[in-house]
């Protein structure tokens, strides 16, 4: 069939669409024919779905409307998986396919994952993402493909002419006890008319599972490691032009005037469109498109030049809209006498970073939009698509091809309209592909966080009260119409594993809204990770005033009901595995911590010593509890990937805003953790019930803690900002250091700061100016020196950049600190 | 301008100073090779040049004229996986995979200089290849056990 066949099959069941009710009543099974095959789907499992997420923790939207399409028998027998939720690497569709094979009476080789295109396969409203595919799709795919078999046996019989208890099914052949057998493709041939099912079928036990729960090999791996594989990046058409768009360079700046005179001239340009908000280059190749784009001297209003500082004073607890989230016993309320223990915690923004940056090729018609991206939501892509260009959503047909990462930020794909504008405007198909900048500027990114922690110890040692503050710029809200943000109050996605899970009587914790300047959005765990950062260290500090070890000080506070039970379990389970408490290299501590997220506990162990100055990670054990694994290789790859994640998050990155611009523009100021940071990992994998919860995001959340703890046993010092930079380990730098050996060290500022410390590049004094060397402390100027002061950081005054001189030793910074306090 | 690719000659009319990343997938389709930075610096879109690693993004088409250039897709030999291909297989290395070509690519010609490689050079040679879906783990691993195999192999 091809595919304007199956476009037209669609667009006219549009027409054909049962009620709900009438799904309800005929048991929840449908089949309609198409030519070529037979398309089924379930309504009832389509029901379950809306249901699941309605019920789930904040999972906004549902899954409505139109026919669902689920599986596609082909005449040679392949039976066609019409996937809507999209591969970033999560193992979804191997996963789903494990589900779908369980109930199928099929063959592993013969079930084809095909990726749904928008007005083809199920509508899903919802999009992949917040670690909810496994868990929303497990019912109604393992019914969909069980409804289906039946209705294939009930045919099979009809056609064989015995009863349907006389078939049996296997390896997608329905064979009589005479002998005689169809394939699939068989039964489907020439069928028009199908009886629904009186009842849901029987779904096969556990015990009998053959494909869930068992390791699979990944079914995507082969392409993917050959080249062969097509990403949103990758699409390719007949006739394709490229596209390259120009972008705000300040968060708050829009558009005035665009001088298109020198990019008209460049080689290779096809047109470029200038509207009031939008301008864009359409050229031959992307390398014109690109250099074109950079030719175009646009005018912009920069809007208020924000800096990082006022950023920090706005997301801050006590500003913007306060939301009680959680409040057990007295609350806050207990907290307003007695010895208090309180910390505050701050989080920075970060950047998704995906590899593949987001992309598209989009083909506008008259009557239909064809677009092939990287998004994790075709159905917002869409939406989005059609609204640019004026068009009803269902000529527009989006298809999610393979992401090369996503990590919330492909939700939307900024890239399809980018795309589908400039398509339209020169009447061939444009693919759009943003460049790192782009990525860094003008996505979303994960919001600024502020923690204010207070509790109090009762007469037994243990918690009596407890309260969290915490403040976020927005992660879910952009994404919603701003009616959800003023009846829920409180994001949702911000507060993320900000509440408070131990057994403690009076807790209470508040979210504050603080909506930012700059766009904000999904990040991997969307809160989970630097809500657990603040709550666990906390914890930490409390175990350390109560005088208990950080371990049993959390146990004690688990276990009352069933839920901080399983916690507890968790645990103990890494602490075990890691060896809480056994002596440890000279120079190493750990850290411990935990989270729950989606229903997934994790708890983490580090093991940390320093190096240079620097956190070293050594090892991480992980146990976690995601109920039944469908793959339980992909469950240990998630949480490996989320740890070194969250160890780039812990050890670098950071966002910066500075006269109103991000000042990141490629991973030369961003750097992510390469190989060299990534400890041994060790992962317990428990399986406390049958029913498979979320897992791409639960394991991000314990890391930053876990290391931040580890620093504290390790230094006594404690660290309260991600990420981490250690100050360094003596007070008085400048007395443990040797001025001659300094002198040495020395050496290597020469080039810059002159002898003697006579200058400074860019300014006015020099390094042995009595005034700058009184006014700055010991560790400042250690600090300078290790980490260095690029151009573009906060604190630079010339604007030039300081290198960091991580490769020197603690002692030898010591050295040419002494050295330096000794020239005036 | 004439360069050879998977042991192709071919020529290529376009713009020389075209990095040579946009030469192989748009204009001689072969989208195995990813982009990534722009900037030299994530490593998604290494190509081997005459055997040496080299990062496409930052290699302008010119300064490749009359050398041999070699993508993943020339990776196979006689229908078989390279030998750091089928480790990344059998370790089920990637996760989205954008950066597993690039992986492979820096893996292949450091192995073929160097197949008795210590744990510490192995991570110092891939140490400047970004994964953001966190695979380094694996990585190691495949690269350790590809490592044996070419050892076998000679
Ligand atoms: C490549 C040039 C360069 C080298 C090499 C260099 N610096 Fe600097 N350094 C600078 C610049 C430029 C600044 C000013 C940064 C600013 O504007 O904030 C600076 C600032 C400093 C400051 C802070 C001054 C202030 O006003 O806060 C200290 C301390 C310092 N350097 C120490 C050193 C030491 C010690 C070394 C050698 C180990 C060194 N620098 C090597 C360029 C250099």
């Amino acid at each position: 069939m091809t595919s304007d066949e199956i476009t037209n099959t669609k667009r006219k069941r549009r027409f054909w669409r049962p009620t709900r009710r009438q799904f309800l009543i005929g048991a929840g099974a449908t089949g309609v024919v198409a030519a070529g095959g037979l398309y089924f789907g379930i309504p009832f499992a389509r029901l379950q779905i809306a249901e699941v997420l309605d019920s789930g923790a904040g999972a906004p939207g549902g899954v409505d409307a139109d026919p669902p399409l689920w599986f596609e028998i082909q005449p040679n027998n392949d039976i066609l998986f019409h996937m809507t939720k999209v591969e970033m690497g999560q193992g979804i569709h191997t996963a789903l396919k494990q589900i779908a094979a369980e109930e199928l009476g099929a063959e592993w080789d013969q079930i084809k994952v095909v990726s749904a295109g928008t007005l083809r396969g199920p509508n899903d409203g919802f999009g992949t993402g917040g670690s909810s595919s496994v868990p929303t799709m497990y019912g109604p795919i393992r019914e969909a493909a069980a409804a289906m078999r039946e209705m294939l046996r009930l045919k099979a019989a009809e056609k064989l002419g015995v009863a349907a208890a006389d078939i049996s099914i296997a390896n997608g052949i329905a064979t009589a006890s005479a002998g005689d057998n169809l394939t699939y493709g068989e039964i489907v041939a020439d069928v028009t008319e199908w009886a629904e099912l009186e009842e849901t079928p029987v779904l096969k036990p556990q015990t009998e599972f053959e494909f869930i729960g068992k390791t699979r090999p990944r079914i995507d791996f082969e392409s993917k490691l050959t080249g062969e594989a097509v990403y949103g990046f990758d699409a390719r058409m007949d006739g394709m032009l490229y596209g390259a768009v120009v972008r705000p360079t300040h968060i708050e700046a829009t558009f005035v005037s665009a001088d298109i005179s020198a990019a008209q001239d460049i080689d290779g340009v096809v047109d470029i469109l200038v509207t009031d908000d939008f301008v864009g280059v359409v050229a031959e190749s992307r390398y014109a498109a690109q250099k074109a784009r950079d030719a175009i001297d646009v005018t912009w209003d920069t809007g208020k030049l924000w800096q990082q500082a006022e950023l920090e004073a706005l997301v801050s607890v006590g500003n913007g809209r306060a939301t009680a989230i959680q409040r057990e016993g007295s609350g806050a309320k207990a907290l307003q006498s007695g010895k208090l223990i309180s910390a505050d915690y701050r989080s920075p923004m970060a950047a998704h970073a995906h590899l593949e940056p987001q992309s598209a090729l989009v083909e506008v018609t008259p009557d239909l939009v064809t677009v092939h991206a990287s998004t994790q939501s075709p159905s917002l892509v869409q939406g989005e698509v059609a609204e640019a260009l004026g068009v009803e959503e269902d000529i527009v047909d989006v298809k999610a091809l393979y992401l090369g990462g996503g990590f919330g930020r492909k939700l939307n794909n900024g890239s399809a309209v980018d795309a589908a504008r400039l398509s339209a405007h020169v009447g061939r198909p444009v693919h759009v592909g943003w460049d790192r900048t782009e990525e860094f500027r003008n996505g979303y990114v994960r919001p600024l966080t502020h923690s204010k922690l207070t509790a109090k110890l009762g007469a037994d040692g243990l918690i009596e009260s407890m309260s969290h503050e915490q403040a976020s710029g927005d992660v879910a809200f952009p994404f919603f119409p701003a009616i959800a943000a003023s009846f829920l109050g409180a994001d949702f996605g911000a507060w993320r594993g900000g509440r408070i899970q131990y057994d403690v009587p009076n807790r209470e914790t508040v979210a504050w809204r603080t909506p930012m300047p700059l766009k904000t959005g999904w990040w991997r765990g969307l809160g989970l990770m630097c809500n657990t950062f603040a709550v666990e260290c906390f914890i930490d500090e409390v175990a350390q005033v109560a005088g208990m070890d950080p371990l049993e000080f959390r146990l004690k506070h688990l276990g009352a009901d069933e839920k901080t039970a399983q916690l507890k379990m968790v645990l103990q389970a890494a602490a075990e595995a890691a060896d809480w408490g056994a002596p440890l290299p000279e120079g190493h501590a750990q850290g411990i911590a935990l989270s729950t997220d989606v229903g997934t506990p994790c708890a983490q162990v580090a093991e940390i010593s320093m190096e240079n100055g620097r956190i070293r990670v050594h090892k991480v054990t992980a146990a976690i509890d995601p109920g039944l694994m469908i793959n339980p290789d992909g469950v240990l790859a998630q949480t490996q990937g989320s740890i070194i994640m969250g160890l780039s998050s812990v050890f670098n990155e950071e966002l910066i805003v500075k006269d109103g611009m991000i000042t990141a523009e490629n991973f030369n100021n961003y750097p992510l953790i390469t190989m060299k940071e990534t400890p041994e990992i060790d992962v317990v994998l428990l399986e406390s019930t049958g029913i498979p919860k979320g897992m791409g995001e639960p394991p991000i959340g314990p890391i930053a803690a876990a290391v931040g703890n580890a620093y504290f046993a390790l230094t006594g010092e404690r660290l309260r900002r991600l990420p981490l930079r250690p100050t360094p380990p003596v007070a008085d730098v400048a007395a443990a250091g040797d001025p001659t050996r300094g002198e040495e060290v020395y050496n290597q500022c020469i080039a810059c700061h002159g002898d003697q410390g006579s200058q400074i590049p860019g300014l006015d004094y020099g390094l042995n100016d009595s005034e700058w060397l009184a006014k700055s402390s010991d560790t400042d100027i250690f600090d300078v020196i290790r980490n260095g002061r690029a151009g573009d950081h906060p604190d630079n005054i010339s604007g030039i950049n300081m290198p960091g001189f991580g490769q020197l030793s603690d002692q030898e910074i010591y050295d040419v600190v002494a050295y330096l306090r000794a020239l005036p | 301008m004439k360069i050879t690719i998977n042991g192709e000659a071919i020529n290529l009319d376009i713009d020389p100073e075209t990095p040579l990343v946009w030469a192989i997938r748009d204009h001689l389709g072969l989208t195995g090779t990813k982009f990534g930075c722009g900037g030299g610096y994530c490593g998604a879109c290494t190509v081997h040049v005459e055997g040496k690693a080299t990062r496409s993004c930052i290699t302008p088409l010119e300064t490749v004229a009359d050398k041999a250039i070699t993508t993943i897709e020339g990776m196979p030999q006689n229908g078989e996986l390279h030998p750091v291909q089928a480790a990344f297989l059998e370790h089920q290395v990637p996760q989205c995979s954008w950066c597993m070509v690039g992986q492979m690519m820096t893996a292949a010609a450091f192995l073929a200089e160097n197949n008795t490689p210590t744990e510490a050079e192995i991570v110092n040679a891939m140490g400047s290849n970004y994964c953001r879906c966190g695979c380094y783990v694996r990585i190691k691993a495949a690269v350790t056990a590809a490592a044996e195999t070419m050892q076998e192999a000679n």
